[in-house]
């Protein structure tokens, strides 16, 4: 029987902090062994477990996309007492994962569709992932239009801001970035997600949405999606709760009877309003 | 198979057992607090508690499990180490209700895509010997929700209590593996009558009345009812009811480490505690009671029957036992069923 | 009659709105037992009962109803834990109103249950004598010999803090030895002791039921779980067990009033006011401090004062 709560052993190869305030640090982890990097096959939206033994496990949503190879990546928001010690571990350190986990973006619902990605701060790590993943060439052609909205309280906090100027200059992706305040050097939008998103106004149709964010963000958002006539089967999120053991055993972050490791962590909202609003 | 095992037998019976196998039965703790342990020597067995405190779901998935250990050596990285179930186990003296609630769990524990290897394991290493219960309490309901007292679904083997001896039945191969055992002796008719008679006597005593069937549908329309806002009230947020429930499965994963040696543990958890849903930001999913309460019940008589076909509650009455506040989940599913508007609506405390 | 006097007054004082809610006793589905009720309607008023099985102290809930004008019913002990919890200013908005009712003290279910064989069905209270009938038996016991422990060495018996007082007050009786339990325990070695505290506390399930039913464990976040630091392991390791059971025991030197719910709440029967009432004695001995007697006397763990008397501060 196969052990599935045993991390298999991965290498730091490299860290970066991300934002200003210096509580995002995205982990580039390698496989130590050649048979589990081999057999890790994942999709956008999937999530992982990451271990550091004695400190404890926590879920992460995987930042880097399938056709990134050698590496996973995380962007871990430093916050307790895992992450904390995700921040302060040193490249070449081992690192257990367990993973991949959850059921991740629909890609064949969303294959000749338009999508709108719409993210709000350090939730934009697996829409990262699901956006490198349509922008590489094999894949481009499986969806239609790319609208990206991203958001953040100033321009210090943007994760990934290469990778943003990078897709700025491509002619296949439309990228709106937006902050709450702006510096002298920003060019991009001032302004709120839902506002922002209001005033480009993207067509729904054959278009699906994605939504990640804050929980006040996705409030406010949503509203705006329904005005634009998105129906809830196309606007999908991906949610985080206290997951533990994130193979559907341990109960902590059940929804309904829907588990969000096992059934999400990617739910349409046509799915999400049939149940409690436990989340 | 039948057989009748005396019970000035019944030491050397379980003494045989001993040396083959790890044995788990109820131990008397103190006066009136019992749980299921293993036992070193036949004198520990106490089999007159009807429902211990703890239930036998502890004997498949413990409280407090060490998952795996570890020590971290210089740069080679961690060596990680996991403990094996050495010898096959027993089980003796669980009662029906304790027996169905394995059998929920495990739904659960496997499953298609992952398997719960700690339970897994130990689930197939044990025989379990089930016992009749001849004397059910006024608290015990298994009849309402599928199950009674006398139901041999999941036992391996069977007894009845007939005074001065039990009535053994091999129900499963791996009971029969216990037909040649030198403490059985054939039973005879009399020895069944007594036994039909026993369970007929117990089976009509317990509570049918429980409306248990046809629940989740109702309770599907009962998600924002202001039911939840009142159950909760008096429930003060422990964890009793959770842990001594047979078929609770929640828990909880931590490490444990000290310097450069350490385990990684699971612990249960409750639904019932507010830290169990707090996210490091502050935000709590299920703020109050009543959200709390509602994923109790929900849990036990609408998720998981979406999910498994079948109410995740025995009916073994412990919660409604040792609750501090009198909480009274029959009363709860009394409430759910209850035509509106016919005068029952406040009644429940 | 207590009971159709608290009727009729929980009655009136919800007719003209001096209160939002009462808390109180009501019947329910087992015997030996009541159950917590939350009345708000007038007509309400009439499931309140009153016996010697109003085991919990009620006053435990005053945190959750913060926001409403609550009438609680207090008996002596649960009266003292609203004081203290004055004292440490937790009802700023809404002080209850406290029906008190002088205690009779309260029958020990779980000794009931052991003096009889099978299952007891039904208990009724007559006079002095508890009734008790199950499927093949019928006895009657004297109440006074089923008391709780706690109720036995009280000495405080009348909730003078109330603002309504339902019966006539009783005679306090001032205790030769007023815990039985402490003495004994003062009595054994330190060994002796320690083995008496470990097989007691090695019973536990961490469920924290004792916290919850104490009026003063109110912490917005309980030692037990904090993460950051994290104080103790989740485990059933006995030195976490041990830890629990001490610091919950310390954290309440100065505020328990020894009413004994913790130990009522324990599904697993594990002695705990032991513990507290030793505190407790200690604290009266030091300080000559009782929780909850003086609604202004501060209590000694929370005050400091250069000029403190007590030689074993300096």
């Amino acid at each position: 029987m196969k052990n599935p709560y045993l991390p298999i052993p991965m290498i730091l190869k490299k860290a970066e902090i991300e934002t200003s305030d210096r509580l995002l640090r995205t982990l580039e982890l390698g496989f130590k062994n050649k048979e589990d990097e081999e057999s890790f096959r994942f999709i956008p939206g999937q999530f992982c477990e990451l271990s550091i033994l004695g400190k404890g496990e926590a879920p992460f949503g995987i930042a880097s996309s399938p056709i990134e190879k050698t590496a996973l990546k995380f962007t871990i928001n430093k916050a307790g007492v895992v992450t904390t010690a995700l921040h302060q571990i040193e490249a070449g350190s081992e690192i257990g994962i367990r993973g991949p986990l959850g059921n991740g973006y629909p890609i064949d619902f969303f294959e000749g569709k338009n999508l709108l990605v719409i993210g709000g701060g350090f939730a934009f790590t697996t829409l990262r992932s699901l956006v490198a993943y349509y922008l590489h060439p094999e894949n481009r052609t499986k969806v239609k239009q790319i609208t990206v909205v991203y958001g953040a309280r100033m321009p210090g906090l943007l994760l990934y801001k290469d990778e943003l100027l990078e897709w700025e200059k491509r002619d296949d992706i439309k990228l709106v970035t937006t902050v709450d305040w702006g510096d002298k050097d920003w060019k991009g939008k001032v302004g709120l997600v839902p506002n922002v998103l209001e005033e480009i106004a993207p067509s729904s149709e054959n278009t699906c949405a994605v939504i990640c964010g804050p929980p006040i963000m996705i409030k406010f958002t949503f509203p705006k999606l329904v005005a634009l006539r998105f129906p809830n089967e196309r606007i999908f999120t991906s949610l985080e709760k206290r997951m533990k053991c994130g193979i559907g055993k341990c109960g902590r972050c059940n929804i309904g009877h829907l588990y969000v490791c096992k059934d999400g962590p990617v739910f349409s909202y046509a799915q999400l309003e049939k149940l409690p609003k436990d989340y | 198979m039948m057989f009748n095992l005396d019970k000035k037998d019944f030491d050397h019976f379980l003494k045989d057992l001993l040396e083959t196998h790890d044995l788990f039965a109820p131990v008397q703790l103190t006066e009136g607090v019992s749980v299921f342990k293993k036992i070193d020597n036949p004198g520990e067995v106490s089999l007159s508690q009807l429902v211990p405190q703890k239930s036998a779901k502890e004997v498949f998935f413990p409280q407090s499990e060490v998952m795996f250990r570890y020590q971290i050596a210089g740069n080679q990285g961690p060596t990680v180490s996991e403990q094996k179930i050495e010898r096959e186990r027993i089980l003796l003296g669980a009662r029906p209700c304790d027996i169905e609630a394995i059998s929920i769990i495990e739904k659960v524990f496997t499953g298609e895509d992952y398997t719960d290897v700690y339970f897994a394991e130990k689930r197939k290493r044990t025989t379990i010997i089930g016992l009749g219960c001849n004397h059910p309490l006024s608290t015990c309901f298994c009849s309402s929700t599928g199950g009674g007292p006398f139901n041999r679904a999941g036992s391996d083997l069977f007894f009845t209590d007939l005074g001065d001896a039990y009535f053994v039945e091999l129900l499963t191969e791996k009971g029969m593996a216990f037909r040649v055992n030198k403490f059985f002796k054939e039973a005879d008719s009399e020895d069944l009558g007594l036994m039909k008679e026993i369970e007929d006597k117990a089976s009509q005593k317990v509570d049918r009345t429980v409306p248990v069937e046809g629940i989740e549908k109702r309770l599907d329309l009962m998600v924002e009812s202001p039911f939840w806002d009142r159950a909760h009230e008096k429930c003060i947020g422990c964890g009793v009811c959770t842990f001594l429930c047979p078929t609770c499965h929640c828990f909880d994963i931590t490490d444990e480490a000290v310097n450069q040696k350490g385990q990684r543990v699971r612990n249960w958890d409750s639904c019932l505690f507010p830290i169990y849903s707090l996210e490091t930001s502050g935000h709590n999913p299920r703020p109050t009671g009543r959200e709390r309460t509602r994923q109790r019940l929900m849990h036990k008589f609408n998720y998981y029957p979406k999910n498994f076909g079948r109410v995740a509650c025995v009916g073994c009455g412990r919660c409604i036992l040792y609750c501090p506040v009198q909480f009274d989940i029959r009363e709860a599913l009394v409430y759910a069923s209850a035509k509106r508007g016919k005068g029952r609506k406040g009644k429940f405390k | 009659m207590v009971q159709q006097q608290l009727r009729e007054k929980a009655k009136e004082l919800l007719s003209n709105k001096t209160v939002d809610l009462i808390i109180g006793f009501g019947e329910w589905t087992l015997p030996l037992r009541t159950t917590p009720v939350f009345i708000r309607t007038p007509e309400g008023a009439k499931s309140l009962v009153w016996n010697s099985f109003c085991e919990n102290n009620l006053t435990a809930y005053l945190h959750k109803f913060s926001r409403l004008k609550v009438g609680l019913v207090v008996k002596g002990c649960d009266a003292r834990s609203v004081t203290a919890l004055s004292l440490e200013k937790r009802f700023p908005n809404h002080p209850p109103l406290l029906i008190g009712i002088p205690c009779q003290r309260l029958v020990d279910r779980k000794k009931v249950k052991k003096a009889v064989k099978g299952e007891i069905l039904q208990a009724v209270e007559q006079g002095d004598l508890l009734l008790v009938k199950g499927e093949n038996f019928e006895v009657s016991l004297k109440r006074e010999d089923f008391l709780y422990a706690s109720c036995r060495s009280c000495a405080h018996r009348t909730p003078h803090q109330a603002h309504i007082l339902i019966g006539d007050p009783v005679e306090e009786v001032s205790l030769v030895d007023a815990h039985p339990e402490v003495s004994k325990l003062e009595g054994m070695s330190p060994e002796e002791r320690w083995s008496f505290f470990e097989k007691e506390t090695s019973r536990c399930i961490r469920c924290y039921a004792c916290r919850e039913a104490c009026p003063m464990c109110y912490c917005a976040e309980c030692f037990v779980d904090s993460s950051r630091p994290r104080w103790i392991e989740k485990s059933l390791s006995p030195s976490d067990l041990a830890f629990y059971h001490i610091v919950r025991a310390f954290h309440q030197t100065g505020r328990c009033s020894g009413c004994g719910a913790c130990e009522r709440a324990c599904p697993m029967d594990i002695r705990l006011t032991f513990l507290t009432q030793k505190l407790n004695q200690e604290v009266k001995d030091l300080y000559g401090f009782e929780t909850g007697i003086q609604p202004e006397a501060a209590p000694p763990l929370s005050t400091f004062d250069p000029e403190d008397e007590q030689e074993f501060i300096k």
